[in-house]
C-alpha cells in the first residue's frame, strides 16, 4: 500500500510506542530514556524491514494516550490534519479501501507475493540465556518505576520491572515481583564470579515488607544473561506511599569492560498501564511441533508442504537454508527445524513443566 | 507450547513484528472509535521523534493524507 499510495503523496508512518510485551522474542524490556527508545525504533526499522518510516512517541508517550492507548491502533489524517478514519486495530485492507475513496484507486494493487521484506533477526544477547531459574509471577501486573537516571553516569544494563498481583494492587497486601532484566541493547552480562546481584528496599512508615535486602543466588558459570528475580511478601503498602529501592550489581559488557553498578528507584503501587504484558518464563518459545503445524495453516495448495511464496515473514529470507532436501518445499520436519533455529536465536529459554 | 496464542505471536513476531496485543482490559472497538479524538477532531498538536531524534511535531504532517499505525518491537 505504501508502494502504492506513495506515489498519490500519501504518507505513511510506524509510531513506535511503549513495547505490548517486554521479554518476549529478543527478549527487549521498557527503555528508561529517548535515547532507548529510538534504538528500539531502529531496531523495530531493521526487524520489520518496511520502508515505511518511523515516529517515536516520547517517553510520556503523550501520543499513545492521546490517541486511545492501543498497540496496533490506526488513523488516517487529512491534509488539513483532522482525523478521518480510526480503528482499534491496523487493518491494512480497510485502510486501502479508505485511500481508495479519499484519493481514488491505484492503477496497479501491489500483492504480498510482490514484497520480499528484507527482516533482521532479533538482538541476541551474546551471554547465554536459560541458566539461572526463573520465577513464575501469574496474574501479576507491572506497576510504577521510576529510575533516577544519571544521563552522565552508567546506562541502567539492568531495568527493574516491578509487579503486583492483584491483591496487592486491590488491598495493599499481597505478593511483589521485583525483576532486574538486562537490556539487550547495551548488551551486558552479569559478572558470576564476583557479588551476586543485591537490592535494599526504604520503606515509609506504614510500609511492611519481607525481605527489604536480598541477595540473587549465586550462578554457577562465568557469566549470564538471565533475569535476577525476587517474589516477596508485602503486609502493607497503603496508597500513596512511596517505596525507595537501591540495586547493586556487576556487569560486563564484553569481556574487558565490567562496571560496578549502583542504581536506585521509586516503586509506586499503581498499575503502570504504559508497561506492557510480560508473559515470563518461557515467553516466546517455540514448540517445534505445534510451531510446524501452525505455519502449514499456510499450505494454500494443500500438498502439506510450503513453497517459498507460503512462507512468510522471517523465515522466507532464509528459505533455501532450511530446505535441507532441497526440494523447494518445506516440510514439517524442517519446518521443525526452523523453530529450534527461532528458539536458539531467540533464548527464551523452554518453559518448564507445571509444578 | 505454553502459549496459547502461538500463532498470534507468530504473526505478532515473525511475520508482523509491529502487531502487539492488548495490555490491559479493551473497551470495544466502537467505544474506541468515538472515544475522543473521535474523526472529525483534529490530530492533537504534540511532538515526537524521527529514529534519529530529530523533532517532529504531529503538525508537521499536514499537507497530504497521512496513515498513523502504531507499532513496536513486540
Amino acid at each position: 500500500m505504501y508502494r502504492d499510495y506513495g506515489p498519490k503523496n500519501v504518507k505513511f508512518f510506524f509510531v513506535y510506542k511503549t513495547l505490548a510485551h517486554p521479554e518476549l522474542t529478543g527478549n527487549y524490556v521498557q527503555p528508561f530514556t529517548l535515547d532507548e527508545r529510538l534504538a528500539h525504533a531502529r531496531q523495530a526499522e531493521k526487524q520489520l524491514g518496511a520502508t515505511i518510516p518511523w515516529l517515536v512517541d516520547d517517553m510520556d508517550n503523550q501520543l499513545k494516550h492521546a490517541l486511545g492507548d492501543r498497540p496496533n491502533s490506526e488513523f488516517i489524517i487529512d491534509p488539513q490534519g483532522v482525523i478521518t478514519h480510526k480503528r482499534a486495530w491496523s487493518h491494512p485492507a480497510q485502510v486501502r479501501n479508505d485511500l481508495e475513496q479519499l484519493v481514488g484507486p491505484v492503477d496497479h494493487v501491489t500483492k504480498e507475493e510482490d514484497i520480499v521484506l528484507q527482516l533482521e533477526l532479533p538482538l541476541k544477547a551474546s551471554a547465554a540465556r536459560g541458566i539461572a531459574p526463573r520465577l513464575k509471577r501469574p496474574r501479576m501486573q507491572a506497576i510504577v518505576v521510576k529510575p533516577a537516571i544519571d544521563f552522565q553516569g552508567l546506562p541502567f544494563f539492568a531495568k527493574l520491572r516491578a509487579e503486583a498481583g492483584n491483591d496487592l494492587l486491590k488491598s495493599g497486601a499481597g505478593q511483589l515481583y521485583l525483576g532486574f532484566h538486562l537490556d539487550p541493547f547495551h548488551d551486558a552480562h552479569w559478572n558470576n564470579l564476583t557479588k551476586p546481584l543485591s537490592y535494599q528496599i526504604e520503606v515509609p512508615e506504614g510500609v511492611e515488607i519481607e525481605k527489604l535486602v536480598a541477595e540473587a543466588s549465586q550462578v554457577t558459570s562465568v557469566s549470564d544473561a538471565d533475569p535476577r528475580e525476587f517474589l516477596l511478601d508485602v503486609h502493607a503498602w497503603p496508597e500513596g506511599k512511596t517505596i525507595h529501592l537501591t540495586v547493586k550489581y556487576f556487569a560486563c559488557v564484553g569481556e574487558k569492560s565490567c562496571y560496578a553498578v549502583r542504581q536506585e528507584y521509586d516503586l509506586i503501587l499503581r498499575h503502570d498501564r504504559d508497561a506492557g504484558g510480560a508473559r515470563g518464563e518461557g515467553a516466546g518459545y517455540w514448540d517445534p511441533e505445534e510451531f510446524a503445524t501452525r505455519m502449514l495453516a499456510s499450505d494454500k495448495d494443500g500438498d502439506g508442504k510450503l513453497n517459498e511464496k507460503e512462507v512468510q515473514g522471517l523465515v522466507r529470507p532464509h528459505f533455501k537454508d532450511f530446505d535441507t532436501d532441497q526440494d523447494s518445499l518445506l516440510d514439517a520436519e524442517e519446518l521443525t527445524a526452523v523453530s529450534d533455529w527461532l528458539n536458539h536465536h531467540h533464548q527464551p529459554g523452554a518453559p518448564r513443566e507445571a509444578d | 507450547m505454553k502459549c496459547s496464542a502461538m500463532f498470534g505471536i507468530l504473526l505478532a513476531v515473525i511475520v508482523l513484528p509491529a502487531i502487539t496485543w492488548a495490555q490491559e482490559p479493551k473497551r470495544s472497538e466502537a467505544e474506541f472509535v468515538t472515544d475522543h479524538p473521535t474523526v472529525g477532531d483534529p490530530l492533537p498538536d504534540l511532538v515526537v521523534y524521527d529514529p534519529n531524534g530529530q523533532e517532529v511535531k504531529t503538525s508537521d504532517l499536514r499537507g497530504h493524507y497521512t496513515v498513523l499505525t502504531f507499532g513496536c518491537l513486540t
